[in-house]
């Protein structure tokens, strides 16, 4: 490897990404802690905080029981006296319990305050389906996109895990930062060098003139599939990955479905009320009736079974079918 | 004979893994339980023990280095002195064991 620049990338592993990030914005920031199942010793369940109990210790890497209305009002409430803490809830689906502390106080406490206090604290969580069932599998981002003082993001790059997360513990109000089961197997590669991702700024993956597709996380990789697929039948598919669900990087979004005037949406989520509907309506306030689609999981719960969990969620042949609807 | 050192899957998922330690220089020999490499997967240390006898002949990929699963990472013979191809993916597998931490 002698003789290349430093500034060439970093291969990680997605976890990787996560441990750097925090490992780094800990090191900057006394008051930033971690709080979570298995986080401490064990390193967290995807051993996205490995290393970090060794260097920081057990008063800023906590293990919790398994209490997501307490852990997330803890780190509320450290938040407002002062913290910046990172709370790891291991599966979306338990967010549920935690949303009173986060909906009810964290995202109003500027709000009702007069600005004199903030709730700097990211919720960290796993979303989507991987073989585990009705109530550890689902994505529901999308309910969080309605709350006032709520950002959420959701990473599908080794890069963006890093930078988001960089990006989250600086925020001064609570981020819910998503990420998904199925990107920790990958690796990719992330900047040498400490680089924020902004919040509220999507990015075109794939720059296409025929019809934008708007997606995040997971399913990034997925559409990203299809639309080569796509590429090979003469149709020119444009991949806006969000990044930031809330608030929406609605210039992007207008300024690619201005050029294609189509849009499909995809989203592991549900169709009802889910990301993509409320992509689709800031598209039609911006454009009126320019053809447009929303592709997300089926109106049933996500099973364990392989074969029911598969038929459930979109996959890159469903996206191609969708995309090839909108266009003929 | 002459064997080559791949990763078949080591566990679901594993596409890609990172090689962290190998132990043993090149001619090194080694029985049956040795540790030969550790690897790092996206969520364990892996140890590739030695299922078989066998002299490290030459290394492919290095420590810090990534594969894909199925690239063979290192040669191996029965013998010190036996030629070593240069094509060595017809080789047959050496026989390993994983232990995942």
């Amino acid at each position: 490897m002698s003789g290349e620049p430093s500034l060439s990338p970093l291969r990680l592993f997605f976890r990787e990404a996560i441990a750097r990030s925090v490992g780094e914005e800990m090191r900057r920031d006394p008051r930033v802690i971690v709080m979570g199942q298995d986080v401490g010793a064990f390193g967290g369940s995807y051993r996205e905080f490995s290393g970090l109990f060794g260097e920081f210790g057990g008063a800023r890497v906590r293990d919790t029981p398994v209490a997501e209305a307490a852990m997330v009002g803890l780190g509320v409430g450290a938040a407002a006296a002062g913290l910046r803490p990172l709370v790891s809830i291991t599966y979306m689906d338990f967010m549920m319990l935690g949303l009173d502390p986060l909906v009810n106080y964290g995202a109003k406490l500027r709000y009702k305050t007069g600005g004199r206090m903030t709730a700097p604290v990211v919720i960290k969580t796993t979303a989507g389906a991987k073989g585990q069932g009705v109530a550890h599998s689902q994505c529901i981002e999308a309910w969080l996109m309605s709350v006032p003082g709520l950002k959420v993001v959701a990473p599908s790059t080794v890069a963006d895990a890093y930078g988001l997360m960089k990006a989250a513990l600086r925020e001064e109000g609570p981020v819910v930062y998503v990420d998904h089961k199925r990107l920790f197997p990958s690796a990719g590669e992330a900047p040498r060098d400490e680089i924020l991702t902004p919040i509220g700024q999507a990015c075109i993956r794939r720059a296409g003139s025929d019809l934008t597709i708007a997606t995040h996380g997971y399913m990034t990789g997925v559409v990203l599939e299809a639309v080569d697929v796509l590429a090979g039948e003469g149709l020119s598919c444009e991949v806006v990955d969000l990044r930031t669900l809330s608030p929406l990087d609605v210039t992007t979004l207008s300024a690619s479905v201005g050029r294609t005037r189509r849009l499909l949406t995809v989203e592991e989520g549900q169709v009802t009320c889910g990301v993509g509907a409320e992509v689709a309506a800031r598209m039609r306030e911006s454009f009126g009736a320019v053809p447009m689609a929303r592709l997300g999981a089926l109106a049933a719960p996500v099973s364990f079974n392989p074969v029911l969990e598969a038929a459930c969620i979109p996959d890159a042949g469903r996206v191609c079918s969708a995309a090839r609807a909108l266009c003929g | 004979m002459i064997y080559k050192v791949s990763l078949q899957a080591v566990a679901p998922d594993v596409g890609e893994i990172r090689v962290l330690e190998w132990h043993g220089a090149h001619g090194a020999r080694f029985e049956i339980g040795d540790l030969i490499v550790e690897l790092e997967t996206h969520k364990a240390l892996v140890e590739v023990r030695a299922g078989q006898p066998g002299v490290l002949r030459r290394v492919l990929a290095e420590a810090g280095e990534w594969a894909r699963i199925g690239v063979p990472l290192a040669v191996f013979s029965d013998r010190e002195d036996e030629p070593a191809p240069d094509d060595i993916e017809a080789a047959a597998d050496l026989m390993v064991d994983f232990v995942i931490d």
